[in-house]
């Protein structure tokens, strides 16, 4: 127990020579004694790498994949996941209909489903917390995820003031019917977002404004979710703890008694960890560690393709890089191919594109490799054409990344990239997770490291960030054009192979206009505990938590 | 003989250390940001003597740029804390009194100080440079050689050599610079040798926070702090810069006992 938290943190005060004598002991100091994997097997209790401290745990708040893991442990939304196939399953809806025209869904919620204060969720509560979603002064940035449902849009840009014009009805306590303006397939995959988790309302009211950004609600002891788990304990920058909800319908099945969720920002010391036994499961794989599991412990490591795109935004008000030819020059200098075998190392595909190739047998324009492709020479004529011959009078620009060893990898060798094939000098800036997201919103960059993972699979997911309003563009481009087929002439589609035509002539808009430099697809890559039952890797990456369990293997047996 | 030898050998590899790092662009046949991607992380070999890094640039070249900056930001930010800390301890224990105990308490209150969110207001300020990384040290550093100066000086203003210098009609000035300072040498010359090391692990410090040295240059604190997420497959990388590091620091506090050595034995006494 001595070595319970000799964490990360501990780097950050000390020279770099401690840094060393650290980590020595962190792996030499935690080897005697009980590791925590084994008493945390035996009492139930996951220790779960995850990756930054949430910015929050409000789900209409919360955007990022650390803290999605955590709400979707903490709430359920009306339908869930298949852990496997992504498929729909009941989750707070037992069962529902769809009526023949596939625009009405009739959820009927389960008459067992309780909040973590004990309390029935009833219609109420989903058509409240939708509610809330679509308020602007809430500043949510997946509100877009309600925009199928009938009104909500207009709803939310302040068309009408009726929240009861917009789609959503209570039918009874027990029923939910939902009017969608036009047929949408991924409708019911959106149900698992945590912007359409139902809320508490009583519980948020008493913390102040339904949308106050900071309010105290989703703090321990306040929280009131209706999953299988409640908050227990919230230590700033060391653990989230989540307890088993005794209230919850499906408790009986749920096998854990408590998740931990650590931030591990540094993952060679998350890998450290796990290999001291501190975690049952690691967010990432370091790439140097890449070889060694794949080699000596193959049974923990799991890579698995993973719906994601890495890419960096340009902020296109900054007059610098207000001329799409330096955003296009700058996209050509970089060798993707180099990036992804040299530099990262585990499987990832290089983009040249938004959206991932096959979501949901979706493929982005044919030509977009051949627009973005490798090519120092037409990178370099690029930046002359637009004013700046042989990189002269441009730069430095800043590339601001949240603080993660591998976000630096990819920032340093782009940035030699640029200085050799165009002679712009770039110049690192690393932020925590939170400052970071602040930074990138107020739109304070130049060009910042940015990912977008798949929330439900289906390409629009990729490129609804793109319209003009919405709250995850960030980089100043808007295109009338782009906003009008995705939000006008794609909802109207009748036939996949039209569908699949317009988000194409989409995301060649997009392309052109190129507010994003695409970098590579990923993979998703975890060091699993054998002691973890029922983790299956999906494209989502999206655990389900509560058929996780816990269950102590023999120690294998070493020649 | 093998006196002499130990006296000056910390000297002269610190010479050594100095002008390889100064002359590191002649040196060295590799730009210290060059990357060659396909070659990758290789131990040391012919081509490149103490192995490459992960993006396949040459480990010695950016040994010897980092220690440019290492030592620079060594050097000049002790120089800042030895010209403000002398000269701030100096009056305040010659003049003594009230101006002594306002001197000191600001001393007390940049102690407290917390130096972190001070580094950082500077940098939201003034913006990320180098040179305010140099201030910025520097601008710490100087309180301790303040305090100790100050109780040199207390301690040797009422002896009678100095009562002596007044009564003979000294200025001020010349007591303090001509009988005073030179006998609170020893301590200054110690703790600077001193001061020269805790710069650069401050440095390497606040460029793992990413308040210092950005990528692509790197210090030797920031190669030592790379080298450690990689110590089990690329030994090297944290090996050689660890190794220049130590060295170095080893031999400054070498060099600063032989200069205490040799100022005791002359300085007392003053008149020279």
């Amino acid at each position: 127990m001595a070595c319970k938290m000799l964490s990360i943190r501990k780097l950050n005060s000390s020279g770099a020579l401690c840094c060393a004598l650290l980590a020595a002991l962190l792996v030499a100091g935690c080897s005697g004694g009980e590791r925590r994997v084994d008493s945390g097997t035996a009492a139930g209790v996951l220790h779960w790498g995850n990756a930054s401290e949430p910015a929050s745990l409000d789900p209409q708040i919360a955007n990022g994949v650390p803290e999605q893991k955590i709400l979707s442990a903490l709430w359920e939304g009306l339908v869930g996941k298949h852990p496997v196939t992504l498929e729909p399953i009941p989750a707070g809806a037992s069962h529902w209909q769809i009526s023949d025209d596939r625009r009405t869904y009739r959820f009927h919620l389960r008459s067992d489903a309780r909040w973590s204060n004990g309390e029935p969720v009833t219609a109420e509560d989903y058509r409240w917390a939708w509610w809330r979603a679509l308020q602007p002064e809430l500043g949510n940035s997946f509100a877009t995820m309600l925009f199928p449902i009938v009104n909500a849009q207009a709803y939310w840009r302040g068309e009408i003031d009726d929240f009861s014009q917009v789609g959503v009805r209570v039918v009874d306590p027990l029923t939910l019917e939902v009017e969608l303006s036009h047929p949408t397939g991924y409708f019911l995959q959106l149900l698992d977002m945590p912007t359409l988790y139902p809320l508490h309302r009583a519980s948020i009211e008493r913390h102040g404004a339904a949308t106050a950004r900071a309010s105290r609600w989703s703090y321990p002891g306040n929280l009131v979710s209706n999953g299988p788990f409640q908050l227990a304990e919230w230590q700033i920058n060391r653990r989230i703890v989540v307890a088993k909800n005794p209230h919850y319908w499906d408790a009986a099945a749920v096998a854990l008694n408590q998740i931990i969720f650590y931030p591990t920002e540094n993952t060679t010391t998350e890998e450290r960890m796990f290999r001291a036994g501190q975690l049952h499961y690691s967010y990432d794989v370091p790439v140097n560690k890449m070889a060694y599991y794949a080699s000596q412990r193959p049974a923990e490591l799991v890579v698995a393709p993973y719906l994601g795109s890495y890419f960096y935004r340009f902020n296109t008000r900054r007059p610098e890089l207000a001329d799409p030819r330096v955003r296009r020059a700058l996209a050509r200098a970089i060798d993707r191919r180099q990036l992804t075998e040299q530099v990262l190392r585990a499987g990832q595909l290089p983009a040249y594109a938004m959206t991932p190739p096959n979501t949901a047998g979706y493929y982005p324009p044919a030509s977009a490799e051949a627009q973005l492709s490798f090519d120092p020479a037409a990178a370099r004529a690029l930046l002359a054409e637009a004013g700046y011959p042989d990189g002269a009078g441009l730069g430095p620009i800043e590339i601001l990344y949240n603080t993660q060893d591998e976000h630096r990898k990819v920032a340093v060798a782009i940035q030699q990239m640029w200085k050799q094939h165009l002679n712009v000098d770039a110049t690192l800036q690393n932020q925590e997770w939170k400052v970071y997201l602040d930074t990138e919103r107020r739109g304070d960059y130049q060009i910042t490291r940015a990912s977008w993972i798949g929330d439900y699979v289906d390409a629009r997911n990729f490129l609804e960030i793109w319209l003009c309003d919405s709250d995850n563009n960030r980089t100043g481009w808007c295109d009338p054009q782009f906003d009008q087929l995705l939000l006008e002439q794609l909802p109207a589609a009748t036939s996949q192979a039209e569908r699949h035509r317009l988000l194409q002539s989409a995301e060649q808009r997009l392309l052109d206009g190129l507010p994003l430099l695409p970098i590579y697809t990923y993979t998703s890559k975890h060091l699993v505990h054998p002691d973890l039952n029922g983790y299956t890797a999906n494209l989502l990456n999206q655990p389900l938590f509560k058929q996780l369990s816990l269950v102590r293997q023999p120690p294998a047996l070493t020649p | 003989m093998a006196r002499r030898v130990t006296y000056n050998l910390p000297l002269l590899l610190l010479a050594a250390i100095a002008l390889a790092c100064l002359l590191a662009p002649w040196l060295s046949p590799y730009p210290p940001a060059a990357q060659q991607l396909l070659l990758g992380a290789q131990p040391p070999s012919v081509a490149h003597w103490l192995g490459t890094d992960i993006f396949g640039r040459d480990l010695l070249t950016r040994l010897l740029y980092g220690g440019r900056l290492s030592l620079l930001v060594g050097l000049t930010a002790t120089a800042v804390a030895l010209l403000i800390g002398v000269s701030w301890g100096a009056v305040a224990g010659y003049v003594g009194g009230r101006l002594d105990a306002v001197m000191m308490r600001i001393v007390d209150t940049l102690y407290a100080l917390p130096f972190v969110i001070f580094v950082v207001l500077m940098m939201v300020v003034f913006g990320r440079s180098l040179l305010l990384l140099f201030i910025a040290i520097g601008a710490v550093e100087w309180l301790t050689m303040a305090r100790i100066v100050r109780a040199q000086v207390r301690a040797i203003v009422h002896s009678d050599y100095i009562e002596a210098a007044r009564c003979l009609g000294l200025s001020r000035w010349q007591i303090v610079t001509r009988h005073i300072l030179p006998n609170c040498a020893g301590p200054i010359i110690v703790y600077t040798t001193l001061t020269i090391p805790s710069v650069m692990l401050l440095e390497a410090f606040l460029s793992f926070l990413g308040l210092g040295v950005q990528p692509p240059d790197a210090s030797w604190g920031l190669l030592i702090n790379q080298g450690v997420e990689t110590m089990e497959e690329y030994p090297w990388l944290l090996l050689y810069p660890a190794l220049a590091l130590t060295a170095t620091l080893l031999c400054l506090n070498l060099v600063g006992d032989r200069l205490r050595d040799r100022l005791e034995g002359s300085a007392v006494g003053g008149d020279r």
